[in-house]
C-alpha cells in the first residue's frame, strides 16, 4: 500500500469506527439473535411499489443524461450507456421484463430440438427497419456475423460463442456463420456447438440484434454513429459525440405497440450521476441517478413527492473467499467469517440505509428462484461464529488478507468489515487497496488467499448466469498451479453442484430448471458458502412523475422508454 | 534572428521525439489497456483480437517507430475505445481550448498587472494589503473548489449557461460558455502575476535609471508607465508564456466541471479508460505548443529588453 493510500485508509477507518460506535449503541438489542432465517428485510430503506402500467397518449419529450458511450452500434455496445441507446433503437428475438421474465420480440415463438442443440425461431411477419426494409432471418444472420468476424474485434462478440461456426469467424478462417441458417426468411435456425436449453435467453444481448442490408462492416462509420435499427425509437440524426443523441418514435414499429413519446433527448454529460442529479434539480432532465453521498438528501426531498424509485435489481455484492487455500479452505471457516460480519450495522452506519443485506447469491429479482435465507451463515451470530472459527482452526491471531479496488467507494465498508473481523474473531487482517486490473490479476493467481471484494450481474436473465460462471468447475479454466481463466476465481469445485447445473442446462422445462438451480444454490451457498453474500444490488433513480406516467426501471436498470407517456 | 529560430525548431523536433518516447514507454509498458478491469474477465481471445486490431501485438520498438512515422505525417491513429480518428477528435477540441486559454490569459493579465501595479505604487497602503490578502487566498484555494462553487452558484444565472444543460436547447454564445471556466482558471494565475508584478516593480523602482528619470523631471506617470512597467513586465511575460502553454495542454479538472469540450476534457476521459492514442496525441499537441510558446517568449524578451541579443 502506498503512503497516500495508507493515510486515506486510516482516515476511512477512523470515520467508520466512529460511525459504527454510534450505530452499534443504538441497535444493541437487535444483535446476537441470528440463526433464524428471516425472509423480511432487516435493514435499509424499503423498495418503492410496483408501477401500474397505464395506457398513454402520443407526444412529449423525455430528457435524460448519460456519459459518452463506447458504442451504440450493437456490434460493440457494451456498457450501460451504450446498451440504453442500443435497446431503444433495436429489438432482438426476445425481450425481457423488469422481473427477468421473457416476452416475444421479433421472434413470435422459439423451439429447441430434443437435446437443445438446435433452435428454431419463428419470426413475426412484416416487421420493419427504420428505413422500411423488412426484418427477416437474414437480417439476424447479417448482424451476428458482422459482430463475430475477426476484423470487427468486437468486445462483446463472445456472447455469440455457443453458436456453431463462431470459432471459425473469430479465427478469420470463415466469413459465413456456419451455425446460422436463414434460408427461409421467416425462420431462423441456429445450431449450437454444445447443447443449451437456455440459449434463447442469450439473444437478449444487443449483439444479437438484426441489422439492415446497408449496415456494412463493423467499421462503417456512418452506421456506427447513426444505426438503422428495428426498435421502438429511431435516430433523429447522427450521434453528436460528447454532446447528445436524439431519438424519435418509430411509427411503423411492428413488434409491439408503438412508443408514446415523440422524442427522447439524451444529453451527454461528463460527470455522470452528479450531472444527472444537478440537471434533475434544475429541471433539465426527467430521470437521474445520484452520487452515493447525495442519496439520503435526495430521498428526503423526492420520496415525499413520489419522484423516488428504489428497486432491487440484477446483481449481487459479495466477498470472494479463496476456498482452496488456508485459512478459508473449509466451509466452517468461511461461515465463521460470514457470521462474524454484522451486515445490518454496516448498512446503517456506513451506508446510512441505502443498501439491503443479502441472504442469497441469486438476487430477489429472480422471483421464482429466489430463496431468502438460503445462506444461513449470512446472519450475524457471534457465538456460533466463534465456535465455528475454533473448529476450523481460525484462531485469534490467524492472518487473513483482504483486498478491494480503490476509488470506487469501497474503502469505508471494507474497513468496517476488517474492524468487525478483528474485533469479533481476533483475526490479524492485512487489507490492501489496489487498482481494479490488479485486483482481478491477484485473484487469478494460484497462491491467492483471503477475501476479495466482488460483485456480479447476469448478462442473461437466468440464475444459471450466476451459478455457472461463478461456481462451476469449468469456469475455473485452469489447473491448481495456473492462474484462473474464467470467472470462478475462488476455484470452488463440487461434483454434485456441477451435475445439477448440467441437468438444468439440459432441461427444457423452466420450472424444473428453477428447481435445479435452487438446489445448486443450496449446495454452494447454503452448505459450502463458496461466496459470502453481503448486500443485494439495489438501484435508486429520480423520475419526473409530475409530468410522465409509467416511469419504471427495465431489466437493464434504464427507464423503460417505450412505455413512458406524458400525463 | 532567422538562424536562432531555425536552430530552436530543430531542437523542438528532438524534444518532441524524446517526450513521445518517454510517454510511449510509460503508457505501453505499464498496464495493459485491454486487460480485464471490471467484475468480469474479458476472454483471452477477445483481448488478443483487440491487441491485433490496434497493432499492439508487434514488438514495442517497432510500435514506436510506426507511431513516430505516423505522427510526423499527421496520422494520430484511431482511439482504443470508440475507434474514431484521433486527429478528428483533437481538431474538434483544440478550438475550444484555445478560446478558453485566450480568455483566461486576458483576465489574468488585466487583473494581475493592474493589481500588481497598484500594490507596488501605493506600497503598504490599504490597497496593497488587500492585494496581498486576496492573492494569498486565491493561491491557497484549490482550482476545483473555485470551479465547483461557481458551478453551484452562478451557472444558469444571468447570461451564464446552466451546467449541466441539455444538448438540445439553444447553443450558448461562446463567450458566455467560456467565461466561468476561464475565471476559474484565471484566479490563481492572476494572483501569481499580481505578486510577480509587484515584486519586480518594487525592485526596479529603486534602480538608478529610475532615479535618473525622476531627476530629469519626468512626470511620475511617465516614470512608472514608460520606465518601470516596461522593465518589470519581463518575469510576467515568462510566467504568462508558461501559463498559456499549460492552459493549451488542457485544463482537465476545470473543463470537466463545466462540461466544456476542450483538450483537457478529452485527456481526462482518455486517462480514465487507458486510451493511449488520445493521451499520446494530446501530449504531442501540448509539447508542440509549449516549445513554440517558449520560442515566442524568447523573441519577446529581445523586444522588451534591448540588451538581450538573440544570436
Amino acid at each position: 500500500m502506498s503512503r497516500k493510500q495508507a493515510v486515506w485508509f486510516r482516515a476511512a477507518v477512523c470515520v467508520t469506527v466512529a460511525g459504527l460506535a454510534l450505530a452499534g449503541c443504538a441497535k444493541k438489542e437487535n444483535t446476537g439473535t441470528g440463526g433464524s432465517t428471516q425472509p423480511t428485510q432487516t435493514a435499509g430503506w424499503p423498495e418503492t411499489p410496483e408501477v401500474q402500467i397505464q395506457d398513454g397518449k402520443p407526444g412529449g419529450t423525455f430528457r435524460l443524461a448519460i456519459t459518452e458511450p463506447t458504442a451504440i452500434d450493437p456490434y460493440n455496445a457494451q456498457e450501460s450507456e451504450g446498451i440504453l441507446v442500443a435497446e431503444a433503437i433495436f429489438t432482438g428475438l426476445i425481450r425481457v421484463e423488469p422481473d427477468g421474465s421473457v416476452k416475444p420480440g421479433v421472434a413470435e415463438k422459439w423451439e429447441p430440438n430434443d437435446d437443445c442443440s438446435q433452435w428454431t425461431f419463428t419470426l413475426k411477419k412484416g416487421t420493419k427497419f427504420h428505413n422500411g426494409e423488412e426484418v427477416n432471418a437474414e437480417s439476424f444472420k447479417r448482424g451476428w456475423t458482422r459482430a463475430a468476424v475477426k476484423s470487427a474485434a468486437s468486445e462483446v462478440a463472445y456472447h455469440l460463442e455457443p453458436i456453431d461456426g463462431y470459432a471459425a469467424l473469430q479465427g478469420g478462417t470463415a466469413t459465413d456463420f456456419a451455425g446460422v441458417d436463414a434460408t427461409d426468411p421467416g425462420t431462423l435456425k441456429v445450431k449450437l456447438s454444445s447443447p443449451d436449453c437456455e440459449f434463447f435467453l442469450r439473444t437478449n444481448h444487443p449483439v444479437y440484434s438484426p441489422v439492415p442490408s446497408n449496415a456494412g462492416a463493423a467499421d462503417n462509420k456512418t452506421f456506427n454513429d447513426m444505426p438503422v435499427g428495428n426498435g421502438p425509437f429511431k435516430m433523429a440524426g447522427p450521434w453528436e459525440h460528447d454532446k447528445g443523441i436524439k431519438l424519435l418514435r418509430f411509427d411503423d414499429y411492428g413488434v409491439d405497440k408503438k412508443a408514446y413519446l415523440d422524442t427522447v433527448e439524451i444529453t451527454i454529460a461528463p460527470n455522470g450521476a452528479k450531472d444527472e442529479l444537478d440537471g434533475f434539480k434544475n429541471g433539465t432532465f426527467d430521470w437521474a441517478r445520484m452520487p452515493t453521498p447525495q442519496l439520503s438528501d435526495s430521498r428526503n426531498t423526492y420520496e415525499p413527492q413520489g419522484k423516488w424509485i428504489r428497486k432491487s435489481t440484477n446483481g449481487m455484492n459479495y466477498l470472494l473467499p479463496m476456498g482452496t487455500q488456508k485459512p478459508l479452505d473449509s466451509a466452517k471457516a468461511r461461515k465463521a467469517v460470514s457470521m462474524a460480519i454484522d451486515r445490518n450495522t454496516i448498512i446503517e452506519g456506513v451506508f446510512k440505509g441505502s443498501q439491503v443485506p443479502s441472504t442469497t447469491l441469486l438476487p430477489p429479482v429472480f422471483k421464482d428462484a429466489y430463496q431468502a435465507g438460503v445462506c444461513t451463515a449470512c446472519n450475524f451470530n457471534l457465538d456460533e461464529a466463534k465456535k465455528l472459527a475454533n473448529e476450523a482452526g481460525l484462531t485469534p491471531g490467524t492472518e487473513l488478507n483482504m483486498q478491494f479496488n480503490v476509488d470506487a467507494g469501497h474503502e469505508e465498508w471494507m474497513a468496517a468489515i476488517k474492524q468487525q473481523l478483528e474485533q469479533n474473531l481476533g483475526l490479524k487482517i492485512t487489507m490492501t487497496g489496489v487498482q481494479f486490473t490488479d485486483l482481478l490479476n491477484n485473484e487469478q493467481q494460484p497462491g491467492a488467499t483471503g477475501l476479495f471484494r466482488a460483485a456480479w450481474g447476469a448478462d442473461y436473465p437466468t440464475p444459471g448466469n450466476y451459478l455457472s460462471p461463478l461456481l462451476s468447475t469449468d469456469a475455473i479454466g485452469a489447473g491448481p498451479t495456473e492462474p484462473t481463466k474464467g470467472d470462478n476465481r475462488g476455484r470452488y469445485s463440487n461434483k454434485a453442484f456441477d451435475d445439477l447445473l448440467v441437468k438444468a442446462r439440459a432441461s427444457k422445462d423452466q420450472a424444473e430448471r428453477t428447481k435445479l438451480y435452487q438446489e445448486a444454490e443450496k449446495l454452494a451457498i447454503g452448505e459450502d458458502l463458496a461466496l459470502i453474500p453481503l448486500w443485494n444490488r439495489i438501484q435508486m433513480r429520480l423520475a419526473a412523475t409530475d409530468k410522465f406516467i409509467n416511469l419504471r426501471m427495465n431489466f437493464n436498470e434504464h427507464p423503460d422508454l417505450p412505455l413512458i407517456s406524458v400525463k | 534572428m532567422g538562424k536562432f529560430i531555425i536552430r530552436r525548431l530543430a531542437q523542438a523536433v528532438l524534444v518532441i521525439v524524446a517526450a513521445m518516447l518517454l510517454l510511449f514507454v510509460a503508457l505501453f509498458t505499464i498496464g495493459d489497456p485491454f486487460a480485464s478491469s471490471g467484475d468480469k474477465v474479458v476472454p483471452p481471445e477477445t483481448q488478443a483480437a483487440l491487441r491485433a486490431k490496434f497493432g499492439l501485438d508487434r514488438p514495442l520498438p517497432m510500435q514506436f517507430l510506426v507511431y513516430l512515422r505516423n505522427l510526423f505525417t499527421g496520422d494520430l491513429g484511431i482511439d482504443f475505445d470508440q475507434r474514431r480518428e484521433v486527429s478528428e477528435m483533437l481538431a474538434q477540441a483544440v478550438p475550444y481550448t484555445i478560446r478558453l486559454a485566450a480568455v483566461a490569459i486576458v483576465i489574468d493579465i488585466l487583473i494581475g498587472i493592474t493589481a500588481g501595479v497598484i500594490a507596488a505604487v501605493w506600497r503598504y497602503s490599504v490597497w496593497d494589503v488587500l492585494v496581498t490578502i486576496l492573492t494569498t487566498l486565491a493561491i491557497g484555494v484549490p482550482t476545483f473548489v473555485i470551479g465547483l462553487s461557481l458551478r453551484a452558484t452562478v451557472s444558469g444565472e444571468w447570461f451564464f449557461p446552466a451546467v449541466p444543460r441539455s444538448a438540445f436547447g439553444p447553443e450558448p454564445f461562446w463567450l458566455a460558455e467560456v467565461l466561468l471556466p476561464a475565471i476559474t482558471l484565471a484566479v490563481v494565475d492572476a494572483a501569481f502575476i499580481a505578486r510577480l508584478m509587484r515584486g519586480s516593480m518594487l525592485e526596479i523602482m529603486r534602480a538608478d535609471y529610475v532615479r535618473t528619470a525622476r531627476a530629469k523631471g519626468l512626470s511620475e506617470r511617465k516614470v512608472i508607465g514608460k520606465h518601470v512597467m516596461r522593465n518589470s513586465v519581463i518575469p510576467v511575460v515568462t510566467y504568462v508564456g508558461i501559463g498559456i502553454g499549460v492552459l493549451l495542454g488542457g485544463a482537465l479538472i476545470t473543463e470537466t466541471i463545466f462540461q466544456y469540450q476542450g483538450v483537457g476534457f478529452l485527456l481526462y476521459k482518455a486517462i480514465l479508460s487507458n486510451n493511449n492514442p488520445i493521451i499520446m496525441a494530446v501530449s504531442a499537441f501540448a509539447v508542440i505548443t509549449f516549445v513554440t510558446l517558449s520560442l515566442v517568449v524568447d523573441v519577446l524578451y529581445a523586444y522588451l529588453d534591448p540588451r538581450i541579443r538573440l544570436s
